[in-house]
């Protein structure tokens, strides 16, 4: 249905950009409790292969294949969650990055999934971009009654004083492993997304980057709501789409006027600077964080700022 | 009732908690009887916090037992020992920072609302959006109430951290209440207060007693420790130097060398 829509190069753009928000969601999922993890590439990675063998080894369909990656990598996620638990700040993260780092060692030497050449002729899916779409609806409705819920609300306690919460009668472990769990989820369909619509990874494709930009979405886009992570991603990985097109307008700016002020050149070289294919983009990505922790450390959307418009809308 | 009748809330042996070489607390025997006042006092570094992170179980203990209504209360996590009925203050505040005055208090409620994890997430998404409204609105109405037991009505939608200092001691007792104990540990709860405000203390601190809720005490004003205490134990180094009633604790020559030094002992 959607298919019909869109040529298909901005079919593409709109299903990468779908499985970085879903990303994003999976980052949030664990950091709503406090728990940073730079493991989320490992996790799609996980959910990656473990749909691709069963769409290309075994001919499950991919409706059937799709929840299973989420399935292997929520259990996956469960078990690494397990001594997550007993460690906080700097040392979850590492052991999250040496998770990820094992993932990407085991998909190296996995003759099975394909090994050094990287799992290829994944079956296409001609309608990945419907599945992106509906997982992007279901995980934001899920989250908006999370955040109303009182789930939700022990969540942020966890996320503000993990001692205090637990004292308060809050069950600390079970909420970080269940938070912990659903991003793995999250991620391993974000993953069963991709390969299905990539139709090649191997065990570069999930890479430190990978989890690095992931992070950068929830960091950019705001963690203390749940638009956050949709906004961030969307809005760093459409950022050179649009440079792309502000460009392309500029063509039609008679010629007289750029010699005056060469707009264009600083188009092209943002859009440069900032193409997903371009390691100059990680400067900007350095630059932005830089200017957000200054500007607005709690990212581009905060709840604060949700409850004051929403004030201002009902007294308006 | 007569004081021998009483049963115990709280009955702890032999408390001990070491670290590294320093004993902080040293085989402490303690009772605290059911629906009294009991303060704990003595000088700074007695080891009086430490006894509350041990009854909390937020330190484990190196030796010694604690029984809570005649149940010892074994190595259980912090919130377990909060679902059977123990809850505290911090001498510190520990508000929630981004939360706001309602949200905080139904923190507290979540344990006994939710006991299970897959309770609580069913509730979140599952579950009909009109069941989840009555259980939300119960909460909250609780908590409303508590605001108003505290003195806190009219101020549920301002952050914690924006309180003034002394209704955010108020704030976290709320907090404390809400979780529904039967044994209440205050740490310091006059602390940072104006006499106006420990004046409102004293008489909160009765009204939760006669909720029905046994209270352990640790704080320095002893005006207030003095008023309103049944009992009164005294700490110095990890041991216990006195216990008795407060008049007893007052012409206890052991406590006032303990305040005041040796040569102000009679």
């Amino acid at each position: 249905m959607l298919h019909a829509l869109f040529d298909g190069y901005t079919r593409s753009i709109l299903v990468f950009t779908g499985v970085n928000i879903i990303a994003a969601y999976s980052f949030y999922a664990p950091f709503k409790t406090g728990q940073v993890s730079l493991g989320q590439a490992g996790f799609m990675a996980v959910g990656a292969y473990a749909s691709a063998i069963m769409t290309q080894k075994f001919g499950v369909p991919f409706a059937l294949a799709f929840p299973f990656g989420g399935l292997v990598a929520g259990i996956i996620g469960v078990l690494v969650g397990f001594p997550a638990l007993r460690i906080k700040g700097i040392y979850l993260l590492l052991l999250t990055l040496a998770f990820a780092e094992i993932v990407q060692v085991v998909a190296l030497s996995w003759d099975f999934a394909g090994g050094a050449q990287g799992f290829r002729q994944i079956p296409f899916n001609p309608s990945i971009l419907e599945y992106v779409v509906g997982a992007i609806v279901v995980l934001i409705l899920f989250f908006a009654r999370l955040e109303r819920s009182s789930l939700g609300r022990a969540m942020d306690a966890i996320h503000q004083d993990e001692t205090a919460a637990e004292v308060m009668g809050v069950d600390v472990v079970r909420i970080k492993l269940l938070a912990f769990g659903l991003g793995a989820v999250i991620a391993g369909l974000a993953g069963a997304l991709y390969a299905h619509h990539a139709t090649y990874v191997d065990s570069s494709t999930f890479n430190i980057m990978v989890a690095v930009e992931i992070l950068m979405f929830v960091v950019v886009g705001g963690s203390s709501t749940y638009w956050g992570p949709l906004l961030g991603a969307g809005f760093l990985t459409l950022l050179p789409e649009f440079l792309r097109t502000l460009r392309d307008w500029l063509e039609l700016v008679p010629v007289a006027w750029t010699n005056f002020f060469p707009m264009n050149r600083v188009y092209d070289f943002l859009h440069d600077a900032l193409d997903f294919e371009n390691a100059k983009r990680l400067i900007v990505y350095g630059i932005i964080i830089i200017v957000m922790m200054i500007l607005r450390p709690d990212g581009l959307l905060t709840r604060d700022a949700l409850r004051r418009w929403r004030w201002t809308a009902r007294h308006a | 009732m007569p004081e021998a009748a009483r049963p115990l809330c709280l009955d702890i042996k032999g408390l001990t908690k070491r670290f590294g070489g320093f004993y902080a607390l040293n085989g402490l025997d303690m009772a605290v009887a059911t629906n009294h006042i009991h303060a704990l006092i003595g000088p700074n570094g007695a080891g009086k916090t430490t006894f509350f992170n041990l009854i909390t179980g937020v330190l484990p203990a190196d030796d010694g037992t604690i029984t809570f209504e005649d149940r010892t209360l074994d190595d259980a996590r912090p919130s377990r020992r909060t679902l059977r009925g123990i809850a505290r203050t911090f001498q510190n505040i520990r508000l929630f920072p981004h939360l706001t005055v309602l949200e905080t208090v139904m923190i507290g409620e979540h344990c006994r609302a939710y006991p299970s994890v897959w309770r609580a997430l069913g509730a979140a998404v599952l579950r009909r959006p009109f069941a989840q409204v009555g259980a939300e609105r119960r909460m909250r109405d609780n908590a409303m109430e508590l605001l108003g037991f505290l003195g806190l009505a009219g101020q549920h939608d301002e952050k914690a951290s924006n309180l003034p200092y002394g209704d955010q001691r108020k704030l976290e007792m709320a907090r404390a209440l809400a979780t529904q104990p039967r044994l209440l540990l205050l740490d310091e709860p006059a602390a940072g207060l104006n006499p106006h405000e420990t004046e409102e203390l004293d008489a909160v601190i009765t009204r939760i007693r006669d909720r029905g809720v046994t209270i352990v005490l640790v704080e320095h004003d002893m005006n207030l420790v003095m008023g309103i205490s049944d009992r009164v134990t005294v700490l110095n180094f990890g041991t216990r130097i006195a216990d008795g009633t407060p008049a007893q604790i007052q012409a206890d020559p052991a406590v006032i060398e303990a305040y005041l030094g040796e040569d102000a002992a009679p």
